[in-house]
């Protein structure tokens, strides 16, 4: 079809891709298989939100929160969970009953000014996340002695060259691999003993503080759990299996059972943090964090941490830059020009190259790693609620969805649920800026 | 195919180069025109005057009659924010639309609530920013901005803007952002909008030139068109071909991309695409959807094309039997040249899969294998079994077992030189053909498209 082989990414799976695509179809048809293949790592998009969720920023966030407050995040991260559940539910729904992308409705619905701040948000965001993804291979690196100034500049002309030449998708199933020592963190949780009773009782008992650490790691949590380029991801991924309304409970059943995967990983990383290093104060460093890990890898902890966290960074620094790309590129109207020449394609090309470029630039700063990782949460968490508005505005809209917009009751809770997050930045926002000039609450 | 004129094919490039030229003669090239051209996204919040010169309102969007048949739409009326309230003004109470401003032919208001009729559309709500053709250009974009002038009495629509410097433009001060930059506009002529039955409305679809431009459309650039549109568009874009162009351009579709189209189609529709494929292509398309969705397609499949493709897709795909296809034309040894010649035009809907006709003696079994040369250059009286007396060894079938792997039949073709081979059951009766191009399409390595959404799959 294309004249221009070379140009093209080959994204066919291969003979043996067959197999799996034949696998992937039966496992489609029994739940209980599908669930099952999704826990032996195997395949399911299932894996890949949890992969999403548990990228390197996630990793900090998570166990910083287990090293500052122990247990005492559980209660927020069980609203996290809901909240995740919710947008994922609006974003797949948005892509069965239209068939079009987030960043195509935004671009139908809302006037282009909007569309633009929507995107720049994403943009922002996403380029905070690659940072973070670039601070992670960095942080990787120093856990074994290497300095990140000799890591990152690679790393990143290495991402950036796969994702152009098409041999992404072979790296991409070692990072994925990779990516999988972190399926270490449900038992090193178990083994690490920890005390079920307080586990329990924090996981029931909401337990806030106004304090602004609090509120700060709070708004990284959900930063970094409900990542705007998420939504967009599972929409894009609806659109383009073709599943239509008809197919939209499964694509439903997935998002939400991939939601909850990714937060109970979330959730035994803070347990296991939270019993080996919880009350410490501030996570500090990334060997502290792999401190975690020790119950199930002994003297090995630090390799394994590293590992995986390589894995997740690398995974994440090319999804990352391409999900902002490829939005941007669906709402300007030029991403199908993409899908068939994409070295040729200059705006998505010089997007994702400023990206990768800003990402690496800033992870070499010489800050700490750790701060840096949460710092871009941070930033995440204060652009969710904007992204979500969005959704939230067009997963209401009737002549957009008709029956299947957001009923009464689903309404006021997704609004409930985007203003409370929105609080939580404003107040975050607000508590930074009189931080300012000094005053503090 | 690919929009960068110098790998077209030569032919389709010069045609549509000449066809894209004669547009660019038309009515955004000309001078009194250009002058005239009011943008339709700066005139969104325009101020309404009447003809005093009052303020009365604001626009809120235009009204066009697409699918009248006629090369430059007309504005058909406004829709006007008086107050709080959004009111329909039809095109004759219009005097004029200057950039940035619209005034009125009256001093008084016939304020009416909007009903669409047939063929209407609103054209910020559904063609600005939405997806159209480019038959010219056979690429699918996103209208940056709609051009509309004052040709003879009316006001039309008359071309589209596509430039990503107007959706900066449009992004700026409001001085700036309605005026025209007809750097990079379509003519109006050479674009498919998908404006009114998107929205619900019924189809009143006239043919306009763009149509008819995308049904001489080969093949391979509908498919491509196909793929890039969104999901009611596409479906949109097949109501306007016939079954049987539509069915060729699925051909040259993706798998992946096939699969999607036909997963989100309505059935009855999927089922008659299906019917109309050449069979191997059918067996394809089939094979990637999943049980039930296959059997709710298979089943809704007439007669006798059902039975054909469920036996084909009992083959494995990698096997002759998975990828042949079961057009074939037969003749008898009485047969003479002329009767063969003549029952081959009746298969000018499948010609791409007919290289030979294979010749049966009374039993049905195989006896040889006729290429087109052999038509072509014996005389129309003589018998096939005049002609196969001399030439028996150079007409020999060549076959493969229906369980043989694409490498055998590679070698087969090979080893014989032939453009196809005939594939056999056990009896030595002909099941099907398999053409050099099937092959290579098993052999090479399937390329997609680069898909973000599927990276981590």
């Amino acid at each position: 079809m294309t004249t221009e082989p070379t140009a093209v990414q080959d994204d066919r799976p291969g003979r043996s891709g067959r197999v799996r695509q034949r696998i992937a179809a039966s496992a489609r048809r029994i739940p209980w298989l599908r669930t099952g293949l999704i826990y032996a790592g195997s395949l399911g998009p299932g894996l890949i939100a949890a992969n999403a969720g548990n990228d390197a920023a996630g990793i900090a966030t998570y166990a910083s929160a287990g090293s500052e407050f122990v247990f005492r995040t559980l209660f927020f991260m069980l609203l996290v969970t809901v909240a995740l559940v919710t947008v994922q539910t609006m974003a797949v729904r948005l892509g069965a009953f239209t068939g079009k992308g987030i960043g195509a409705l935004i671009r139908e619905q809302f006037s282009l000014r909007l569309t633009a701040v929507a995107l720049l948000c994403l943009l922002t965001a996403n380029t905070g996340l690659v940072v973070a993804e670039f601070a992670g291979i960095g942080a990787a690196f120093e856990l074994i002695g290497i300095n990140r100034l000799w890591v990152i500049p690679p790393a990143a002309l290495a991402i950036w060259a796969m994702v152009l030449f098409g041999s992404y998708r072979y790296a991409e199933r070692v990072f994925l691999l990779l990516s999988l020592g972190f399926f270490a963190y449900p038992i090193a949780a178990i083994l690490a003993k920890p005390d079920w009773g307080e586990v329990a009782r924090n996981l029931v008992v909401p337990n806030f503080s106004t304090s602004s650490a609090f509120l700060l790691l709070g708004v990284a949590l959900i930063g970094t759990t409900v990542s705007p380029y998420m939504q967009f991801y599972a929409a894009a991924g609806v659109v383009d299996r073709g599943a239509g309304p008809s197919g939209y409970r499964a694509a439903r059943f997935d998002a939400v059972t991939g939601a909850i995967f990714a937060c109970a990983i979330s959730i035994c990383i803070i347990i296991a943090t939270g019993a080996a290093i919880g009350g410490k104060g501030p996570l500090q460093s990334a060997s502290d964090a792999a401190k975690a890990l020790v119950p199930v890898a002994g003297d090995g902890a630090q390799v394994l941490f590293a590992v995986g966290l390589l894995g997740a960074s690398a995974l994440a620094g090319a999804v990352v830059p391409l999900s902002s790309s490829y939005a941007i590129g669906e709402a300007v109207g030029v991403e199908r020009s993409v899908s068939r020449r994409f070295r040729e394609a200059p705006l998505f090309l010089g997007l994702f190259t400023v990206q990768i470029a800003v990402g690496a630039t800033i992870a070499m700063t010489p800050v700490n790693l750790i701060g840096l990782l949460i710092g871009t949460q941070v930033l995440q968490g204060i652009i969710t609620p904007i992204v979500l508005t969005y959704i939230l505005v067009l997963a209401n809209r009737k002549d957009l969805l008709g029956a299947a917009a957001n009923g009464p009751v689903f309404k006021v809770f997704a609004t409930i649920l985007v203003v409370g997050i929105s609080a939580m930045s404003l107040l975050l926002l607000g508590n930074t800026v009189l931080g300012f000039f000094g005053i503090s609450l | 195919m690919d929009s960068d004129p110098s790998t077209r094919a030569p032919g389709a490039a010069s045609l549509a180069d000449r066809a894209a030229r004669l547009r660019r003669g038309r009515a955004t090239a000309r001078r009194e025109v250009r002058a005239a051209i009011v943008s339709v996204a700066g005139l969104l919040g325009a101020p309404v005057s009447n003809q005093a010169g009052q303020r009365v309102g604001r626009v809120v969007d235009l009204v066009a009659r697409l699918h009248t048949g006629e090369r430059y739409p007309p504005i058909t009326g406004v829709l006007v924010r008086v107050g709080l309230r959004v009111s329909y003004l039809g095109a004759s109470s219009i005097a004029s639309i200057r950039h940035r401003r619209l005034t009125l032919r009256t001093a008084q208001l016939d304020l009416r609530d909007f009903e669409r009729r047939p063929g209407e559309v609103v054209l910020a709500r559904d063609v600005l920013d939405h997806q159209l053709i480019d038959v010219d250009g056979r690429q699918v974009l996103r209208a940056a901005d709609l051009y509309c002038a004052p040709i003879g009495p009316d006001i039309r629509l008359v071309g589209v803007d596509v430039s990503l410097g107007t959706l900066l433009r449009r992004l700026g001060p409001r001085g700036l952002r309605g005026r025209p930059t007809p750097d990079r506009v379509i003519d109006w002529d050479a674009v498919t909008p998908f404006g009114d039955d998107v929205t619900g409305a019924p189809a009143s679809v006239r043919l306009r030139n763009s149509d008819r431009d995308l049904r001489r459309m080969r093949p391979a650039d509908l498919a491509d068109l196909l793929e890039d549109l969104d999901r009611v568009e596409r479906q949109s874009l097949l109501d306007r071909l016939d079954p049987e162009t539509a069915a060729d351009a699925l051909e040259e579709m993706e798998p992946d991309e096939l699969e999607a189209l036909l997963r989100e189609a309505d059935p009855e529709r999927a089922a008659t695409l299906i019917a109309s494929m050449e069979p191997d292509e059918a067996v394809d398309a089939l094979r990637d959807l999943q049980g039930v969705e296959r059997d709710e397609l298979l089943a809704r499949i007439p007669e006798p094309a059902r039975t054909n493709l469920t036996n084909l897709l009992s083959y494995p795909e990698r096997q002759a039997g998975g990828f042949m296809t079961t057009v074939l034309a037969a003749a008898t040894l009485s047969d003479t040249i002329g009767d063969v010649r003549a029952r081959l035009e009746g298969f000018g809907d499948n010609r791409a899969d007919i290289d030979a006709v294979m010749v049966l003696d009374d039993d049905g079994s195989l006896v040889a294998d006729l290429t087109l040369w052999e038509l072509l250059t014996h005389a129309p009286d003589e018998t096939l079994a005049a002609l196969l007396a001399d030439e028996q060894h150079q007409l020999e079938p060549v076959t493969v077992e229906a369980t043989a792997t694409v490498d055998e039949v590679a070698a087969q073709l090979i080893r014989t030189r032939r453009p196809s081979v005939l594939v056999v059951d056990g009896d030595d009766r002909p099941l099907g053909r398999i053409l050099a191009d099937d092959v290579v399409d098993a052999l090479l390595p399937e390329r997609g498209r680069f898909r973000f959404p599927r990276l981590l799959q």
